[in-house]
Order: C-alpha cells, then sequence, then structure tokens
C-alpha cells in the first residue's frame, strides 16, 4: 500500500522561496508537454511502420519528416529539460545554498531560449530543412538557441556551486555542471563547419551520436540519483568512492566509443576497435554507479514497497545496469552482423532512455518536487503511471528485441529481402500496443505533475516579508 | 601539487572539462581530419538534379529506413593477387548484389554521407545498377506497394501530377507492363525527376563516367 509523504512534505516546502518552487515547476511543465507531443508522434509513426497508408498518404505523416520531429522532442523537450529542471534543485540543496533571484531569472531565460529552438527547429524539420545527420537534424539557427539555454545554465550551476557553503563539491553537483559543459562541447563539434562531408563526416557523427546520449542524458540521470536516492532513504550513499571511480572511468571510456555505431564501415580499423573495447570497459563505470545504488537499497524493502517515488528509481537503477551491458554486447562485431541496422537497436535506444533515464527523472520527480512545492500527487495515480510505463515499455522494447533478431536472421541466412519486412510485422504492432500503453502513462503523468503545482505556502513565505 | 577535485571548483572543472576536450581531439577531431586528408574533397562536377535529388533524399529523411552501406569483414580480409588487401563483403550484406564492401572514396564528396544507422528498407549504395529503370522508381515512389506488394514504405503521392493537374514541366512516366500498377497516367514533377535522377545515379565509383 503506497502512501502519501504527509506533513513532512509541508514542512519542508514551507521554507522554499515560491519562485524557485515556480522554476523547477515550470521546468518540469515543458517537459511533459515535450513528452506528450513526443510520444503522440511517436505513435504515429508506429502505427505507420505496421500500415504505411494509415492517416493517408499526406506529407505531413511521412516517416522520414516525423522520425527526427519524435526524437527531437523527447530527446531535447522531454528528457533534456526534465533532468536539467531537477538539477537546478538538486545543484543548489546539494551545495546548501538557495538560488538568487537573478540566478532564478536567468534560469527562466534559458528555459524559454530552450523550448524557442525546440518549436523552431520541429517547424524546420517539418519544412524540410533537415541537416541529414542523425540527431542533429535540426538547423544551426535552431540548435543556436539551445546551446545559449545550455550556456546559460552552465553558468547559473558554476556559480551556485562556487558559493557553496558545504566544504565538498558532492557528486551530484560534478555529474550535473559537468554535463552542461560537455553538451556544450558535443555541439559545437556537431555543429563546426568543419568535417562535414565524406567519411570525416562519419568520425563526428559516431562520436556525436553517442556523447549526446552518453555525456548529458546518463550523467545528469545518475547524477540525479546520487542526490535523490540518500535524500528518500535517509542515510549516505553506500561508496562516494566507487561514485568518483565511476566518475572518472565514465568520462574517459564514453567519450571514445562512438564509432562502434560504424563497425566493418572503410574507417580505420584502430577507431572501430577503441570503439568496441571501451563499449565493454563500459561495464566498470555503469556498475560501480548501479552497485553502488543497489547497495543503498540494501535492506530498504519496506520504504521501497511504501514509497510511490523509490519504486521507479529502483526499476531505473537495475534497467541502467541491464540495458548498459546489453549495449556493451550489441558493440561486438560478432553480434553486429546479425543486430545492426535492425529494430533491436531501436529497442535498445527506448529501453535506456525510457527504463533508465526516463525512470530515474520520476523517481526524483516524485520524491522530490512535493517538498518545494507542498502538494503530493495521489498515491494510486502514481501507481497507473508506473505500471502502465513499466507495462508498456517491457512490451515495447521486448517486441523490438525479438523483432529484430528475426530480421537480422532473414539477412544472415540470406532470405529475399522481402521477408526481413513481413516478419517484423508482428512485432510492429505489438510495439504500437506497448506505444498505447506509454501515451496513457504520459497522460496520467500530466495529470500528477498538475497535482504537484506550487501550493499555498506561498503566501506564507511572502507575508514574512522574505523577498 | 595535490589534484583536489573534491573541494576546488576549479581543478574539477580543469579536470573534467580539459581532459574531455584532449579526448574528443584525439578520437573525434584527429581521426576526422586525417580521413579529410586521406580523401580529400575533389570538385566534381554534378548534374543539378542530381544534386536537387541528393537534398530531396537528404530532407526526406531517407537514412533512417535506407542504408548506404555495404559492410566488409576485415576480420576475414586476405591478400589479392596484385597484393593488396581484398576485403570480403559480410555475409548479411552479401544480397545487394555487389561483391566490394563500400570504399571511403565513395562518399568524399557526399554533404553528408547517407551511411545510415537502419535497414528497415534496403541498402540504396548501388540502387542505380541493382535497379535501372527510371520508370519503376517513379510507380515505387507514386505507390510503394503497387510495384512491391508487402512494402512497408510510405509513398511520395505528392511529387506526382495526374492528367488534370499535369504541369507542362512535368514528365509522363511510362507504364510498367510487366507489374500490376495502378492504371491511368502518371506525370513526375520536376522533384520527383530529381529524386529519380539522384537514385539512379547510386553506381559504384567504377561505373561512374
Amino acid at each position: 500500500m503506497k502512501t502519501k509523504v504527509g506533513i513532512s512534505v509541508f514542512i519542508a516546502a514551507a521554507g522554499t522561496d515560491p519562485r524557485f518552487a515556480r522554476l523547477v515547476h515550470r521546468y518540469l511543465l515543458s517537459a511533459v508537454f515535450w513528452l506528450l507531443a513526443g510520444s503522440a508522434v511517436g505513435l504515429v509513426v508506429a502505427f505507420r511502420l505496421v500500415d504505411p497508408t494509415l492517416f493517408g498518404q499526406s506529407e505531413f505523416f511521412f516517416h522520414g519528416l516525423m522520425r527526427p520531429v519524435h526524437t527531437l522532442t523527447v530527446l531535447f523537450g522531454w528528457a533534456s529539460l526534465a533532468l536539467v529542471g531537477l538539477g537546478l534543485y538538486v545543484v543548489p540543496k546539494a551545495s546548501m545554498v538557495t538560488l538568487s533571484h537573478g540566478e532564478i531569472r536567468a534560469a527562466n531565460v534559458a528555459l524559454w531560449l530552450w523550448n524557442a529552438g525546440l518549436v523552431i527547429g520541429a517547424a524546420a524539420l517539418f519544412m524540410g530543412f533537415s541537416t541529414g545527420r542523425e540527431y542533429r537534424e535540426i538547423p544551426w539557427w535552431a540548435m543556436s538557441f539551445i546551446a545559449a539555454g545550455d550556456l546559460l545554465l552552465f553558468t547559473v550551476f558554476w556559480r551556485v556551486i562556487s558559493r557553496r557553503t558545504v566544504k565538498g563539491i558532492y557528486i551530484s553537483c560534478w555529474f550535473i555542471l559537468a554535463a552542461s559543459f560537455w553538451i556544450a562541447v558535443i555541439l559545437v563539434v556537431g555543429y563546426m563547419p568543419f568535417f562535414r562531408k565524406g567519411l570525416a563526416n562519419t568520425v563526428i557523427e559516431g562520436y556525436y551520436i553517442h556523447n549526446a546520449v552518453g555525456m548529458w542524458f546518463t550523467p545528469l540521470a545518475v547524477g540525479l540519483t546520487y542526490y535523490t536516492l540518500p535524500k528518500l532513504l535517509n542515510k549516505p550513499i553506500y561508496s562516494y568512492a566507487l561514485g568518483v571511480l565511476g566518475f572518472f572511468t565514465h568520462m574517459v571510456f564514453y567519450t571514445i566509443i562512438g564509432t562502434h555505431h560504424f563497425l566493418f564501415t572503410p574507417l580505420p580499423d584502430w577507431i572501430e576497435t577503441v570503439g568496441v573495447v571501451f563499449s565493454v570497459a563500459m561495464i566498470v563505470p555503469v556498475w560501480a554507479s548501479t552497485g553502488n545504488f543497489l547497495l543503498t537499497m540494501k535492506g530498504e524493502r519496506t520504504a521501497i514497497s511504501l514509497s510511490y517515488s523509490l519504486p521507479f528509481i529502483f526499476v531505473g537503477v537495475i534497467a541502467y545496469g541491464l540495458v548498459s551491458l546489453q549495449g556493451s554486447i550489441e558493440s561486438l562485431r560478432e553480434v553486429q552482423e546479425q543486430w545492426h541496422f535492425t529494430h533491436y537497436t531501436v529497442g535498445h535506444a527506448h529501453a535506456a532512455l525510457y527504463l533508465f533515464v526516463s525512470f530515474l527523472i520520476w523517481g526524483s520527480m516524485y520524491g522530490l518536487v512535493p517538498r518545494i512545492t507542498g502538494r503530493e500527487p495521489e498515491p494510486a495515480m502514481v501507481g497507473a503511471h508506473f505500471w502502465l510505463a513499466f507495462g508498456g515499455m517491457l512490451i515495447y522494447s521486448v517486441a523490438l528485441f525479438i523483432g529484430g533478431d528475426l530480421q537480422g536472421e532473414a539477412w544472415v541466412e540470406r532470405l529475399p529481402f522481402m521477408e526481413s519486412v513481413r516478419r517484423v510485422i508482428p512485432y510492429m504492432v505489438w510495439r504500437s500496443v506497448g506505444g498505447m500503453f506509454l501515451l496513457a502513462a504520459h497522460v496520467i503523468f500530466a495529470i500528477n505533475l498538475f497535482k504537484m503545482r506550487p501550493g499555498a505556502f506561498t503566501m506564507a513565505y511572502e507575508s514574512q516579508g522574505r523577498k | 601539487m595535490r589534484l583536489d577535485v573534491h573541494t576546488s571548483l576549479r581543478t574539477f572543472f580543469i579536470v573534467a572539462g580539459g581532459l574531455y576536450v584532449l579526448l574528443v581531439l584525439a578520437c573525434a577531431i584527429l581521426p576526422a581530419a586525417s580521413m579529410e586528408r586521406q580523401y580529400p574533397i575533389t570538385q566534381e562536377w554534378v548534374d543539378p538534379r542530381v544534386e536537387r535529388g541528393e537534398q530531396l533524399y537528404q530532407s526526406y529523411g531517407c537514412i533512417y529506413c535506407h542504408t548506404m552501406q555495404i559492410r566488409g569483414d576485415e576480420r576475414l580480409a586476405k591478400e589479392g593477387p596484385d597484393g593488396t588487401l581484398v576485403v570480403p563483403v559480410l555475409g548479411a550484406d552479401r544480397r545487394f548484389g555487389l561483391d566490394e564492401p563500400s570504399r571511403a572514396e565513395e562518399y568524399r564528396n557526399d554533404d553528408p554521407p547517407f551511411l545510415g544507422t537502419e535497414r528497415i528498407g534496403p541498402d540504396l549504395l548501388a540502387v542505380g545498377i541493382r535497379l535501372p529503370s527510371a520508370a519503376w522508381h517513379y510507380w515505387h515512389l507514386y505507390d510503394p506497394r503497387a510495384v512491391s506488394p508487402d512494402s512497408n514504405m510510405p509513398g511520395l503521392p505528392w511529387l506526382f501530377h495526374t492528367e488534370d493537374t499535369q504541369q507542362p514541366e512535368d514528365e509522363k512516366v511510362a507504364p510498367l507492363f510487366d507489374l500490376d500498377v495502378p492504371k491511368g497516367r502518371l506525370y513526375a514533377t520536376p522533384d520527383a525527376q530529381a529524386l529519380v535522377e539522384y537514385l539512379l545515379s547510386r553506381t559504384r565509383p567504377e561505373s561512374r563516367r
């Protein structure tokens, strides 16, 4: 039986600057807007992979135009804004300072820059302005808004950490500050006007694709969890040293593995092999953090079963370990002949961004936001969100793992190509079923987020004359 | 000197940011520069229609379902009769009828090269050799299922006109008698012509004249 946290949440929220509570909540509202838009587009794409004539043969629903809109909105809209919004909660709290009004204003401006970049970018994609480069399809003039927003956030994080009132810089701040710098480098390298042609572009592509995932989403999600998990369990992290090991091995290994997307191509062999070797070495940072979180949760079964936020973190942590292990295996040349280019990869990408990143976001969100807004969601509604999201993604990813494997098997056995198309149709149906669960989960999540809006305590704060 | 990343923000940033930038230089910028030096961009005349077709291939996002790369199995590379290293085509990629994997110089002028990461549809590296009929491509783009019954590719009918909407610059599409394609006359707009022109230009370097 899940229970509300109750009065302690209200007390925790009572001393909060309402501007700060509204700031964090506003980031999350933007994030949920992009999540709803992105998953609706994704669902249409999924339906049309079953039957490409569904909704008519119009340009508007064309796969190649809708897919980048889906990836843009869920990656740069949903996951990024939710992670950054929670980062704006975690960094000041872990530094034991409150955000100044200037910093709150800067973070607000960053949010609008980011949203403007997304709107302009999505419109540009529909108008055919794609750069033709995966995950950096939107033109540079749209991405500049997002980059400017990120730089603004980096300065906010920097300023907050530099006036911290504790001696050490907590590891969450490490991950979040570093990620907001790394993504700036990633965007500059991904959009610089050099190496745009030929295989030079492919080298940059491998770097960009994998770093945008591994040096942005992963460190932010892991960094948040290093704060939220000990906070919710009210005990320190199992091993701080293990976290430090995880941070530095992650930074060195993850940066250089992007070429595993381009094995068996005419790229130099050494760079392909570096990609494979360090993809396997990723087991070290991944299990340093996963193990650390699991050992922190050891013996906390009751706390997890009573809480409505900890189950999300539990799933997210397990998924982080397992999906990353799957990624290490997928990078091996031996399995790429069959699995590369198939839906298996798509299943992996969704399991990673969803069961790992999004579940950790939700865990932190349900765990932290009530502490500054003073309002809690209905535990039953959070439960509905959890099971629809978990079940939906399980159906989705398992369908793609099996379908992708069969698809690749048809190629290895040299059956006619159409056989690989026919084979995956039933799995595309299951994928759409999973997708419908996910959209339903997101609608419930949106309601829950609305329930967590900043509450009446703001008046108490302002009447105390604390401006 | 003690490297205190735990209490000095500046030291932490120099380590985390500096090391990252060095790694990016070593594993992205320098290899990219060496690829460009090894296979320099050449100035070649390209048919403006092919160029327009390439642009359409890019903006319609064809790369999300079609690769343009034939993978080579470097593990089985053998020395050929003339002493050069011969890399055989990877087993799963042999169906596309090519006996040599992609070569770096095939992509040298592509901006961007469409290697792709997914194969929901077949590889198009040398589609101009495999499917040399313009009429086939027109009917296929208009309605993929007309020529390939189980296809899950969406059509691009907005690139075509019919008898009533026909424009002067349109090209009449020849009927395909051996296939069950829709009856009636079909007219390809300049964009459809460009796209097909581009697909037909996709051949191996030896046969590119």
